[in-house]
């Protein structure tokens, strides 16, 4: 009996594998789609529990996850073992790499912040001669934002900001509370816009490929879910060179199997999607597949303030809010500041501090929690980071997974223009909160490690050179017509805006291109 | 085998699902004593904290002595919530940094060590024996404002990090969050939340 053969094999079932599903098998195309992880059950596979019923009180199992800053003892089996599939780095220069397998992927858990990219990144380069303009603008991806906007109903407020596109929401015209209106206004002497948190509103509990996209793949009756299948490599028929399927292993035996497609479209997560090919030996006559790794650095509680009007309980219900300040710093060319692009923030004026920022204990110490609960604002600074080739993940050959599969080695660290940046966000931060009246209880400008804010962007970009990118303006790789990669790795720059709305919206048009391409007979 | 002895043979042997039905028609005889539940029980059960104690190993009697004061004079019973000593904190901390990387048992190790010696530079004796105003000159390094870089001064570091492990595992405890819920106010939020199992 001759092998089944599908016309499109998708690695991967998160924001960017689903929209492809979505997108392929609603115009008709025979899809399988390999999962590295299980299907979960939100009912089953989670179990209302008490901290102190945890074995170690919520600490976590010391040393399990150390990596994962956002793992805590309730959530640790959602992550990835490190020790299953480990990476390696400089001990000196670590890099949080933070994975989830399962159908769905990471977006049955990220924060679910929603906004676009503007030309200030898209033609990033024309503004301040660094690096590379994307092979798109703007107008090209936004009739795809205007469509994945309401499949994940985005909740947002219109302000015609040039650097944060507006888009197709449902409006949250809702008034500020008190204590926004106050930051608000003392921002606007740095040039800051507050606006309301874009945010995908989703259906039910989640707003995942898991319930927004694959449900509606699979009632087309044309997409196959793989569970538990670990792609080791993407495999070439040696006649056309073309890419035929993959190799594959059974997570729960290791048995090898292997999967045969006219056309493959990886979607694994950026650095999964770069290991994958890098394994397989195949798109990257450029040379830069790997390179340009990039994110957003964060620094939680960057600033926290106390609002002396909301003392005591004096704020009471409605006078605190949260709210986003979209980047302010260089958009106008003729800002000179010691580092290029910019910044942004998610701040909240209605929380409580952490003890460990009082110099006080027993007694002392919770008067004056009492004193201030509530009535805290604290931020969290997301910055852009600059694209850079040094910046990288190869194979390290010494180490492999439980698989057997070769894992990632990391070359990446911040430079001055990242530590410039955190350091105006901060002091930039605290003078808009003095501006306030506030009163500043902290202040940080020392950054996360790189990928602690699980945006992990390029290693494999896009452009319209194949010798100094990837892809080409389809998501297609520049050697290898049938191979198309959908995730953040074909970024060419990240801004200070979360990625998924992009991620979504880029997998939408490449889906619909290999579509027509794959009907015209040229894929 | 002839056709007609086939059909015969057939019909004397039954299909195994009529018996089956053959043996559920038979009257079963009927046990002594009340009907059986067709449920399985569940059985209500204690949790281990409940009847014994802990049994700490991993710091000495002076290190151990000087968490147990530390941990009281950081988070003490007040105003009938339990503090730290009622949560068993010292006891449950001995437990959690014997089971952590080399160098978390070796910042608290030294970290007891260095409040001990501090004591006793201090007041000529170890740290278990000074009042609240003698113990506050030895904590001062808790005064100073937080960093995200840890203090370079091992005792600084330490105290840091032991201040909020001890409030977090009193905060987390059974005795705690159980007062808390005894008392009206219900339990702490946080207290409770979803547990993801291991994925199969």
């Amino acid at each position: 009996m001759a092998a089944l053969q599908y016309d499109v094999l998708i690695i991967g079932s998160g924001a960017s594998g689903g929209m492809a599903a979505h997108t392929l098998t609603k115009l008709g195309l025979n899809c399988v789609m390999l999962d590295a992880g299980p299907q979960v059950d939100f009912q089953k596979d989670r179990v209302l529990k008490a901290v102190y019923d945890l074995p170690y009180r919520g600490f976590g199992k010391p040393g399990r996850l150390p990596h994962v800053l956002q793992a805590n003892e309730f959530n640790a089996n959602q992550w990835v073992d490190e020790q299953q599939v480990p990476y390696t780095h400089d001990p000196k220069e670590p890099y949080n790499w933070v994975r989830v397998r399962m159908i769905g992927g990471k977006s049955n858990f990220w924060a679910r912040m929603s906004f676009r990219l503007s030309d200030y990144e898209f033609k990033g380069k024309d503004y301040d001669g660094f690096g590379e303009n994307w092979p798109i603008s703007h107008a090209d991806l936004a009739p795809y934002y205007s469509q994945v906007e309401p499949i994940f109903r985005v909740t947002g407020r219109k302000e015609g900001l040039a650097q944060l596109p507006d888009g197709n929401f449902i409006e949250d015209n809702s008034p500020d509370s008190p204590a926004v209106q106050k930051f608000a206004a003392a921002g606007k002497a740095v040039g800051m816009t507050v606006t309301k948190m874009r945010r995908a509103a989703g259906s039910g509990q989640l707003a995942s490929s898991f319930n927004l996209l694959l449900p509606d793949a699979m009632a087309t009756g044309k997409l196959t879910l793989v569970t538990n299948a670990v792609v080791r490599e993407i495999t070439i028929d040696k006649n056309s060179g073309k890419v035929n399927g993959a190799h594959f292993h059974d997570r729960h035996s290791g048995r090898e199997l292997h999967v045969n497609a006219r056309a493959v479209v990886l979607g694994a997560s950026c650095l999964e999607s770069t290991r994958v090919l890098l394994n397989s030996g195949i798109a990257n006559s450029s040379g830069v597949l790997g390179h340009y790794l990039h994110d957003q650095f964060y620094i939680s509680n960057s600033v926290v303030a106390i609002l002396p009007e909301a003392r005591d309980g004096k704020g009471g219900r409605g006078f605190g809010g949260g709210g986003y300040i979209p980047r302010f710093r260089n958009l106008a060319k003729s800002e000179k500041h010691n580092f290029l692009r910019g910044y942004a923030f998610d701040f909240n004026t209605a929380g409580t501090p952490d003890a460990k920022y009082f110099g006080a204990w027993g007694e002392e110490l919770q008067k004056t929690l009492e004193s201030v609960r509530g009535a805290a604002f604290s931020a969290t600074a997301m910055g852009e980071v600059l694209p850079r080739y040094e910046n990288h993940v190869s194979i390290d050959k010494n180490v492999v997974d439980a698989w057997g599969i070769p894992v990632l080695n990391f070359q990446c660290r911040y430079g001055e223009n990242e530590f410039n940046m955190a350091k105006d966000a901060v002091d930039t931060l605290a003078e808009v909160c003095h501006g306030a009246g506030w009163e500043v209880l902290h202040k940080n400008p020392k950054m996360f490690p790189p990928g602690y804010s699980i945006h992990e962007l390029g290693t494999c970009r896009m452009g319209d050179n194949p010798k100094t990118s990837v892809l080409n303006q389809w998501n297609q790789s520049h050697d290898i017509k049938n191979l198309f990669v959908v995730d953040g790795s074909s970024f060419v720059t990240g801004g200070s805006q979360n990625p998924t709305m992009t991620i979504l919206s880029l997998s939408m048009r490449a889906s619909e291109y290999l579509a027509g391409q794959m009907r015209a007979g040229n894929v | 085998m002839k056709r007609r002895r086939f059909f015969q043979t057939l019909a004397a042997v039954p299909a195994a699902g009529a018996l089956v039905a053959q043996q559920e028609q038979r009257p079963a005889a009927t046990p002594p004593g009340p009907a059986a539940s067709t449920e399985l029980p569940k059985l209500d059960t204690a949790p281990a904290d409940a009847a014994a104690e802990m049994v700490p190993h991993f710091f000495d009697a002076p290190q151990f002595a000087a968490l147990r004061k530390l941990s009281d004079i950081l988070q003490p019973s007040l105003n009938g919530v339990p503090g730290a000593l009622d949560a068993k904190a010292p006891e449950f901390l001995d437990f959690l940094i014997g089971d952590s990387p080399a160098d978390r048992k070796q910042l608290y190790r030294s970290g007891l060590d260095a409040l001990n010696a501090s004591a006793k530079a201090h007041f000529n004796k170890p740290f278990p024996e000074l009042d609240a105003t003698q113990a506050a000159t030895v904590l001062a390094p808790l005064r100073e404002p937080w960093t995200y870089d840890a203090p370079s001064d091992p005792l600084a570091r330490f105290l840091r990090a032991a201040k909020q492990d001890i409030r977090t595992a009193t905060a987390n405890s059974r005795e705690f969050n159980l007062a808390g819920a005894a008392g009206g106010g219900g339990r702490r939020f946080g207290a409770q939340s979803l547990y993801w199992l291991p994925l199969d």
